[in-house]
């Protein structure tokens, strides 16, 4: 094709002259001659043409006249169609709009149809023009493809033969009948023969089986490839009228998703669209080559895209109940240009055997089955109300699906639409989470009521009454001198001390004050001395009966989890842990013994030392520990003041001076601050309280009486306080406007 | 040695386990290293029976009902029929009769018939007994087979006797699409799955199914309208089936 352009680049005012040399101008339109030249060289066509039969036409088509053929089908254009046609015309494209002329053309009279053998068959000359000179470059292909088959060479040359004969059998065939299916049965008549003369022609004796397979299709290839124009969507058929039918059948069933065809494809997954897609590139493929094997190809490899891409979906080798309506989606989604066209050419001119069995065949069989199936589709098959089917066969109903707004869109939105849908997975997650975060909430909240009940129980079936231990004054001030001389005595003392206050309670738990106070004269004398050493609290005639019960109570009710606990673990003090042994509260004592009393639970404890029976009930709480941990802050909760006080330094002094001064009231101040001194030591070394199944022996009644008495308790702590005065000496100055708080708070 | 290559269709309602036999006897008789077929729906496989080669080509088909109206393209050019029903469902068995009615009707050329009931290890839900499907199969000229595909049993013997029948079938001559061939060597001609062999599965010796006695192949072909092999009536096309199943 270029080499017979180029020249046309570098043109001299030679070439534009006359080609017959008169030395008038040339034309193009004519041919390259001047009008004269022309007018006169045409004359002598139609002269020679004349002579010439009908079939003359044929022999121009004829591929091995190409000189005749050129010259005559110029100037069969020229006197026919001189404007029609561009001269120079690509293989590929004036298909379809020369079809549509061709069928105008059809009706016209018998002349014109003449031309319209002439006109196509111009085209494939030109597109490769002169074979023998300068081979096009599907020739050449043809040649190379021979050369390369395995027989001998006679066999090739009757090959050729064979080829050119068919070819010319087809052309002529063309030119005198219109049935394309006698043309088909003539194609099919000639492979037949061709199949026989492989099996018996003894010039192919030589070749393998495959070789002659390699030859059967190589012979098919070639005159289907040569004859593609001629015998693909042929004018005299309505090949093309069901072609846009079916177009037009399949953008009306646009709407159509995987669901309606219940099909195993997942939309919306990317690696099933790309096979989808693939497949869709096969399909539409087809159209662009030119023998009916190729297009078989391109149907088998579009349907191996299908089934792996099923195989992934079912998670097996995939059957036919799922494979055809994934093929229908396809051809849906594809919409293949020239369906029938296609279909029509490969069934009339393919090797009709290798469409009746092979996985060619079958793949063939099922795309037929598909494209059927869609021309028949109606409501029921896809198992849809009728009505809404016409709705959305006329687009009164707008269906819009995954697949749909992929196409449309452009690959941003494409991503747009994944990204949504995972954000939708992100958001049905996090929704998860929430949900999981709600009921773990729940949860925490029936712990805390379980939790809240339990204690309440606890609180109702063993009322926290507490009983003061009551020290003897001359306990405490023996106490407190010892402990400023000698620490170890002091705590022998204190020891001493302890169990007889924890006698005292006991005994006095439904007594007067009176009467404790007897009791405690009576079992101070008691020589028992624990192996651990616990707070000393002597019993405190002046404080006797100071009850915190009915605080603890109500702070259990309103902060059940640590408050109470707390409270408990602040007034849990050894002398319970101590006393057991003593009054063989052997439940009280192995739980308090088995649990570690925090540092904290002791000071707070300190300051209802002389509650010694509230150290009994206790031991009925679980969350000794946690409140161990938490004491200080929930000390503080318990009688705030006194916390307050602990935290400022400022407010220390004065709470200390003031706890003093209260506790002196009814005690020896000496006393008090020995106490509180020595309580830390003997904290620490002793175990927490822990829970007590058992329900104390200690009653409510008395608990009312010592209300009142709460406040004195609270500020006998703060003599720990005076830790963090010195700690707090340092930012003395930053702390001031919390102590002053405090203090408000206080009062 | 004379080879015959057949193409076999699969017939039955959904669900009643056509792939499963296609799998299950694949499974079987390609645990050799025959290569990995693509695909349930497809494929071939060669028999060596009494020195005579046969191929089939065996198609899966959609049994959907709304595939109904398209299956005569796959039946086509057929030489045997696997009918398949499930014995535990009664309905799969009436359908099965508009099958076989179907395709005496549409198919002009002799076929090998073979009514296969499966899902034989349901033997509890039983409902369609064995006498009533085999005086159906023999009504209509076909061997009358109870498989299991779950236990893979029955299954040789349903080829097996297709295969029988297609030898006996190239024998009478009377099928026009039947190919047969003198040579073993042709036979790999169209063959995309098997092509390159010359081991076939000789046939290991079944007992498992439940035989049935067959009656006579169906060859009620007098007067038949002779075609050539190649005529494009035998070619599946694209267009619509007009003898459909809903005429009769």
């Amino acid at each position: 094709m270029y080499s017979t352009k180029s020249p046309s680049l570098r043109i001299n005012s030679g070439d534009l002259k006359c080609r017959n040399g008169c030395g008038f101008y040339g034309n193009t339109q004519f041919d390259g001659f001047c009008s004269k030249c022309f007018r006169e060289r045409q004359q002598g066509l139609e002269r020679q043409r004349k002579q010439r039969v009908v079939a003359s036409s044929s022999t121009k088509i004829d591929p091995h006249f190409p000189r005749q053929k050129t010259s005559s089908h110029h100037s069969a254009r020229a006197a026919t169609q001189q404007h029609t046609f561009p001269p120079s015309p690509s293989r590929h494209k004036p298909h379809s709009p020369q079809r549509g002329d061709q069928q105008e053309r059809g009706t016209l009279k018998k002349n014109a149809i003449l031309s319209v053998f002439q006109k196509t068959s111009t085209q494939k000359n030109v597109g490769k023009p002169e074979r023998p000179y300068v081979p096009d470059r599907t020739e050449m292909e043809f040649i190379t493809g021979l050369k390369k088959l395995l027989i001998s060479d006679d066999a090739k040359k009757k090959l050729k033969s064979d080829i050119q004969r068919l070819d010319a059998t087809i052309r002529d065939y063309l030119a005198n009948h219109r049935s394309i299916d006698d043309l088909s049965e003539c194609v099919q008549n000639a492979y037949t023969r061709l199949s026989e003369v492989l099996g018996r022609d003894p010039r192919f004796q030589t070749a393998s089986p495959e070789a002659r397979e390699e030859c059967m299709n190589f012979f098919e290839k070639v005159v289907m490839t040569r004859n593609h124009s001629y015998l693909f969507s042929p004018c005299f058929t309505n090949d093309e009228e069901q072609d846009s039918k079916i177009q037009k059948r399949i953008r009306q069933l646009g709407w159509i998703t995987v669901k309606h065809l219940s099909c195993g494809i997942d939309e919306v997954h990317s690696a099933s669209r790309e096979l989808v897609y693939t497949a869709i590139t096969e399909l539409v493929a087809m159209d662009s080559f030119y023998s009916p094997q190729e297009k078989l190809e391109c149907i088998v490899r579009c349907c191996r895209h299908i089934f792996t891409l099923l195989k992934h979906a079912v998670g097996g080798p995939a059957s036919a109940d799922e494979f055809l309506p994934a093929l229908i989606f396809v051809v849906l989604k594809a919409n293949p240009i020239r369906l029938h066209s296609n279909i029509n050419f490969v069934t009339r001119f393919s090797n009709a055997s290798r469409l009746m069995s092979g996985e060619g065949g079958y793949c063939f069989t099922n795309l037929c089955c598909a494209i059927t199936f869609i021309e028949n589709l109606t409501a029921v098959s896809l198992s849809m109300p009728a009505d809404e089917f016409e709705a959305l066969m006329k687009g009164e109903k707008v269906y819009t699906s995954a697949w749909e707004s992929a196409l449309l869109a452009c690959e941003g939105l494409h991503l747009i639409s994944e990204n949504m849908k995972k954000m939708d997975a992100l958001k049905r997650k996090n929704e998860n989470v929430l949900k999981g975060i709600e009921c773990f909430k729940e949860d925490l909240k029936q712990l805390q009521a379980e939790i809240t009940q339990k204690i309440d129980e606890t609180l109702i079936r063993a009322p926290l009454t507490i009983l003061p231990i009551k020290t003897p004054e001359f306990l405490r001030t023996r106490a407190q001198s010892l402990i400023l001389s000698d620490a170890a005595v002091a705590e022998q003392r204190r020891n001493s001390g302890h169990f007889q206050s924890n006698i005292v309670t006991s005994l006095s738990i439904d007594r007067s004050d009176e009467g404790k106070a007897l009791a405690k004269d009576s079992t101070l004398p008691i020589p028992i001395i624990p192996a651990v050493v616990g707070t000393t609290k002597p019993t405190d005639r002046d404080k006797p009966l100071v009850d915190t019960k009915p605080e603890p109570v109500k702070e259990a009710l309103s902060t059940p989890t640590q408050s109470p606990a707390g409270r408990m673990s602040a007034s849990s003090s050894a002398d319970l842990l101590y006393s057991s042994p003593i009054f063989n509260y052997s439940p009280f004592d192995t739980n308090s013994l088995g649990d570690a009393a925090t540092p904290e639970d002791f000071l707070s404890g300190q300051m209802p030392d002389f509650t010694g029976g509230i150290t009994n009930i206790n031991y009925d709480f679980d969350l000794s520990d946690h409140s161990g941990d938490n004491s200080v802050a929930e000390d503080t909760n318990i009688t705030t003041g006194f916390n307050l006080e602990e935290f400022d330094p400022l407010i220390q002094k004065p709470s200390s001076s003031y706890l003093s001064s209260t506790e002196s009231g009814p005690d020896d101040p000496d006393r008090i601050g020995a106490v509180e001194c020595e309580k830390p030591k003997s904290l620490i070394e002793s175990d927490s309280p822990s829970e007590i199944l058992l329900p104390s022996p200690i009653k409510p009644t008395s608990a009312t009486n010592y209300k009142g008495f709460s406040n004195f308790e609270i500020p006998s702590i703060s003599c720990n306080t005076g830790d963090f005065s010195s700690l707090n000496s340092c930012e003395m100055a930053t702390e001031c406007l919390e102590g002053s708080e405090g203090v408000a708070d206080k009062k | 040695m004379k080879a015959i290559e057949a193409k076999v269709v699969i017939l039955g309602s959904e669900g009643v386990g056509k792939t499963s036999i296609v799998t299950r006897y694949l499974k079987n008789v390609t645990s050799s290293d025959q290569g990995p077929t693509i695909s349930a729906s497809f494929f071939s496989c060669k028999l060596y029976l009494d020195g005579v080669k046969v191929k089939l080509q065996v198609w899966d088909t959609a049994g959907q009902e709304r595939f109904r109206a398209v299956a005569p393209m796959y039946y086509r050019n057929a030489n045997a029929a696997i009918l398949v029903f499930d014995l535990s469902q009664h309905k799969t068995y009436r359908d099965l009769k508009m099958w076989a009615q179907e395709l005496q009707r549409n198919v002009q050329d002799p076929m090998i018939l073979t009514v296969v009931g499966n899902k034989l290890d349901l033997h509890a839900t039983r409902t369609v007994s064995r006498e009533e499907a085999f005086l159906f199969a023999s009504s209509i000229g076909a061997n009358y087979m109870e498989t299991s595909a779950l236990n893979e049993q029955g299954l040789n013997q349903v080829f097996l006797r297709i295969a029988e029948g297609l030898v006996r079938l190239a024998n009478e001559n009377k099928s026009q699409t039947l190919r047969r061939y003198d040579s073993s060597n042709s036979i790999s001609a169209y063959s995309n799955v098997f092509a390159d062999d010359d081991q076939a599965f000789h046939l290991p010796s079944v007992h498992l199914g439940i035989p049935v006695e067959e009656g006579d192949v169906h060859s009620s072909d007098v007067g038949r309208l002779e075609t050539p092999s190649w005529s494009i009536d035998h070619i599946a096309h694209g267009s619509v089936e007009t003898t459909g199943w809903c005429c009769y």
